[in-house]
């Protein structure tokens, strides 16, 4: 028999919207989690997704995906590249296993609201597919580091993290539950795919195929480029959702839900990839700094596709532009101080050689950032090594769940941004971390960082050792200097040297 | 007679930090507690000054011998520590 072309049927095929008999339109699309913001359904069916794609096209091509990305792994299972690899290229692998994996599998579920209970048909196929794709990504990405546990006790972290109170993925929990755990389809399919996966989804996993193939990892490579041809597929459910409020005078919805999306995971990102880019991934395979990249894919991609639009950059626009010379600089050091709070060794990137790299891509860095590295180098040169470990808790940002940093040294900007709201005194990193609670403090107030954890007693006993437990980071997991401190020892030499002369 | 946290901004240093003092320590034992998280791990001393402690925001520097319960601050309140040189 033979078939119609794709487009001879899919858009009847697709549009299975009818008018309820037995129940109200509100009873089949309760309005909590379908999101209409009051237009008819009539409305929705007029959203016009750009990929069309058909249930058997998408099985064959995900087959197809799938037989690459497994037989790259098992040709280059005995190659011994986690081994050999540089240990701030494995903590990459750590870092992102445990960040992203279950959050895709999670992402499922956000994907299945958009598949049940939106209003545009449209939406309701991609959504179909990309719930499988989110499912995939959850899969494979526990399936490829799970042979490398056996070998390295944090490669556990790639499941184990989102079942803790471990503060990174505090972080990460706080965004995704804000922005796609309980949002309605609407919501989700603009501040999931649309603000997040657009962008940033863009750069984690192109950025660090980049990074995977230089360093000669071709199964991390090919794995997270697979996922990424997904993930730019169903990125694009959310642009005619925005379309269609934009046309229906919903602009303002539409742009406060993008403007808090942007902000609150250009901070997740800032601690996740801005150290892998910029100080893990050794020098000699960087492509280009974090800086570099986050203009190239969020920046230009954003202010083209919020042109295209109709919308506005968002109002911190020039702020987010000026942050991305700072936030990452201290989001790693503090990463790197507190190491042994997360479940990779970081590396500290900051050989006379990475130095001048910072100061190239990041000028002012030695004035600003190294200043504070200046004191943790002699510190390790002296071997004052207690004093390059934490003897209290950083402030976190009742936001982002972030420690508020600023720029140090000569360039001191370090503030905090309170607010005080029914009789508590909440902390932010930022006026937008702030002004982000203060669209609906409602929604927000109820939830303890660490620090008002911590103070409330339910981290015991009140030190390291009660924190450690906290996190569920259990003996053998804790983060330490990726390279043992081996990078120390051109100071060491040059402060020899110095002496003799 | 009462544990009273603080949040350290530190002049020259990168980040806040809880800091937890006692409601009759004076602002200068507010400083060299806020010190002890700062100085010498990521902030190198600077002769001929001492540390002064302000409220956020705040022009004056607290009186060093004031008590914390006297200060008006807040529980977890962010507190400056900045450098003075010795006059």
């Amino acid at each position: 028999m033979a078939l119609l072309n794709r487009m001879d049927w899919y858009n009847l095929a697709r549009t299975t919207n009818w008018t309820p008999a037995y129940v109200t339109e509100d009873e089949l699309f309760p309005p909590e989690l379908s999101g209409g913001f009051g237009l008819p359904a009539t409305a929705w069916e007029g959203y016009d997704e750009p990929y069309k794609q058909t249930y058997p096209e998408y099985v064959k091509v995900q087959r197809e995906k799938d037989a690459g990305a497994y037989s790259v792994k098992a040709a280059l299972e005995r190659s011994q590249i986690f081994e050999n690899a540089d240990p701030g290229w494995k903590s990459v692998m750590k870092a992102h296993y445990g960040a992203i994996a279950r959050g895709e599998y999670a992402a499922a579920s956000a994907e299945a609201r958009m598949m049940r209970f939106s209003k545009a048909p449209g939406m309701r196929n991609m959504a179909t597919l990309g719930c499988m794709d989110e499912i995939r990504h959850g899969q494979i990405q526990l399936f490829f580091p799970h042979e490398h546990v056996s070998k390295d006790r944090q490669m556990d972290w790639a499941y184990k993290a989102y079942d803790t109170n471990e503060w990174a993925m505090i972080a990460a929990r706080h965004f995704f539950d804000d922005i796609m755990m309980t949002r309605d389809a609407i919501s989700v399919s603009i501040m999931l795919t649309f603000s997040f996966e657009t962008g940033f989804t863009n750069m984690q996993f192109l950025g660090l195929a980049a990074d995977a193939a230089e360093a000669g990892d071709h199964t991390f490579a090919n794995l997270i480029s697979s996922i990424q041809t997904d993930e730019s597929r169903h990125a694009q459910i959310g642009g005619p959702a925005l379309k269609v409020l934009i046309e229906n005078g919903m602009k303002d919805e539409a742009q406060k839900r993008v403007d808090i999306a942007v902000w609150t995971a250009w901070k997740l990102f800032s601690v996740l990839t801005g150290p892998i880019m910029d100080y893990y991934t050794p020098l000699e395979h960087r492509k280009q700094s974090f800086k570099e990249f986050m203009e190239e894919w969020i920046v230009a991609q954003f202010e083209r596709a919020l042109t295209d639009l109709g919308l506005d950059l968002p109002w911190y626009w020039d702020k987010f532009i000026a942050d991305l010379n700072d936030t990452h600089h201290g989001m790693h050091m503090g990463v790197y101080y507190w190491r042994p709070t997360v479940w990779w060794n970081p590396a500290a990137g900051v050989t006379p050689e990475e130095r001048n790299w910072l100061e190239q891509k990041y000028p002012g860095w030695n004035d600003t950032w190294g200043k504070c590295w200046d004191v943790i180098i002699d510190n390790v040169v002296d071997g004052n090594m207690a004093l390059t470990f934490p003897e209290t808790l950083p402030m976190v940002c009742n936001m982002c769940q972030l420690p508020i940093i600023g720029t140090p040294g000569n360039g001191w900007n370090v503030q905090d941004y309170p607010l005080e709201y029914n009789g508590r005194l909440y902390h932010f990193g930022s006026d937008v971390d702030r002004w982000v609670f203060q669209q609906d403090p409602a929604r927000y107030a109820g939830h303890l960082n660490l620090v008002d954890r911590f103070l409330a007693g339910m981290i015991q006993p009140m030190d390291l050792s009660g924190a450690l437990q906290y996190m569920n980071i259990a003996p053998g997991e804790c983060g330490d200097d990726a390279h043992n401190y081996a990078w120390a020892e051109t100071y060491r030499a040059m402060r020899e040297l110095k002496l003799a002369s | 007679m009462a544990l009273f946290p603080l949040s350290s901004n530190f002049e020259g240093d990168f980040v806040l930090q809880l800091v937890a003092v006692d409601s009759e320590n004076t602002m200068d034992e507010v400083a060299a507690a806020c010190a002890h998280h700062s100085l010498n791990r990521r902030v190198a001393p600077r002769p001929g000054t001492i540390l002064r402690v302000r409220r956020q925001g705040a022009k004056d520097y607290f009186p060093r011998d004031l008590k914390v319960a006297d200060s008006g601050l807040a529980p977890t309140e962010t507190v400056e520590i900045m450098f003075e040189a010795v006059r």
